[in-house]
């Protein structure tokens, strides 16, 4: 028998010691997962520099637990930040698939919603959400960085429904990245 | 050296070679005749200190574009108040010189003299081919292939002439005035 703790942190003190905290796994486990979300530093354009912005000492995305990751591998979100070119695509479809579940994406600035300014254009693509599901997206041409803040506060709403009885995969998981040679 | 004293060098040696009618900013701008000229010319310039070749790079002249497949109202203004006229935005290429031509320019630079050389050359849009300046000048070889992925000018002699900007499925070159974009697998 379990007591679910997750809105009584008071509780904990009633316990023997303090030292035993009973709450079910999906809550632990998504509260681990949403307080250590490390995107893979992925700057493509000019939203690049909002987002290095929100990484330094003004903005602090540290104490939301946002620590930049040089390696797909150990990444857990992917902050497409700026202008995906076709020729792009490829590489971002393969550096999607080397990050471990379950992952995630944030589609920052218009570029890389639908295309932005150059959805004219010859070269570029009209939204990354052609090739990876996106989870956030945030409006902007480019963005603040508090905008940037604010997508990862909704990406941690997001995680924290997620529950292992469903899956571990968001709806946009689920549909999956698009095959792009079919 | 001043810009005349340069030009009188070069006249001296290559009489066929004038003036560009408008000067790039305050630099000395020639203008070749043919395309045999270029290589004399630039193993010239390389022998007389202009040991650097900045860039290499094109325009296409022909024109006006149609904007067919494009935005329909280039200049939509959606703070215009109802009922109001748009401003008319007066065609600021009125009058220019449109014409089936591909313009090639080379900017080479002296270091002992800090002094640039613009180099223009008047090709045909189809058919020709330009000599490559690779064998003088190393600095040619990407952005010669640049030109070539975007323009479609050929450059003989050239080692690798190959894409380099625009990704393999992309057809055509897409700087050309009537190039019309082909929807490939990312377009849907």
């Amino acid at each position: 028998m379990a007591m679910i703790l997750e809105k009584l942190p008071g509780l904990t003190k009633g316990l023997p010691g303090g030292e035993l905290l009973l709450t079910t796994s999906d809550y632990f486990i998504d509260l681990g997962r949403k307080q250590s979300m490390w995107p893979m530093t992925f700057g493509l354009a000019c939203c690049a520099i909002e987002m290095m912005a929100s990484y330094a000492s003004r903005l602090d995305f540290d104490r939301m637990g946002v620590i930049p990751r040089a390696s797909p591998r150990q990444a857990d979100v992917m902050i497409v930040a700026g202008t995906v070119c076709k020729k792009m695509a490829e590489p971002i479809l393969e550096i999607y698939h080397q990050m471990p579940e379950p992952r995630f994406v944030i589609s920052m600035g218009s570029c890389a919603n639908c295309g932005g300014p150059y959805y004219d254009s010859y070269s570029v693509l009209k939204g990354v959400d052609r090739i990876v599901p996106v989870d956030v997206y945030i409006a902007g041409c480019p963005p603040r960085p508090e905008a940037l803040q604010y997508a990862v506060v909704k990406l941690q709403e997001k995680i924290a429904k997620m529950t292992l009885k469903k899956g571990l995969a968001t709806p946009q998981q689920e549909k999956g990245s698009r095959d792009i040679n079919a | 050296m001043t810009n005349d004293e340069l030009f009188a060098k070069i006249s001296a040696k290559f009489p066929k070679i004038d003036k560009a009618a408008v000067p790039v900013k305050d630099y000395l701008t020639v203008r070749l005749a043919t395309t045999s000229d270029l290589v004399p010319f630039s193993q010239w310039l390389k022998d007389n200190a202009f040991d650097m070749l900045e860039t290499v790079t094109a325009t296409d002249l022909l024109g006006p574009v149609d904007m067919k497949g494009y935005i329909s109202q280039m200049n939509f203004n959606p703070f215009l108040p109802e009922g109001a006229t748009p401003q008319i935005v007066a065609a600021a290429t009125t009058g220019y010189p449109y014409k089936p031509a591909i313009d090639l320019l080379y900017i080479f630079y002296s270091v002992d003299l800090r002094a640039r050389v613009f180099l223009r050359l008047e090709i045909a849009r189809e058919g020709v081919s330009v000599p490559s300046l690779v064998p003088l000048f190393k600095s040619a070889d990407w952005q010669e292939r640049e030109t070539f992925d975007l323009l479609g000018v050929r450059f003989d002699g050239h080692p690798n002439l190959i894409k380099i900007l625009t990704p393999d499925f992309t057809v055509g070159h897409p700087l050309r005035k009537d190039y019309v974009h082909i929807k490939d697998r990312f377009d849907e």
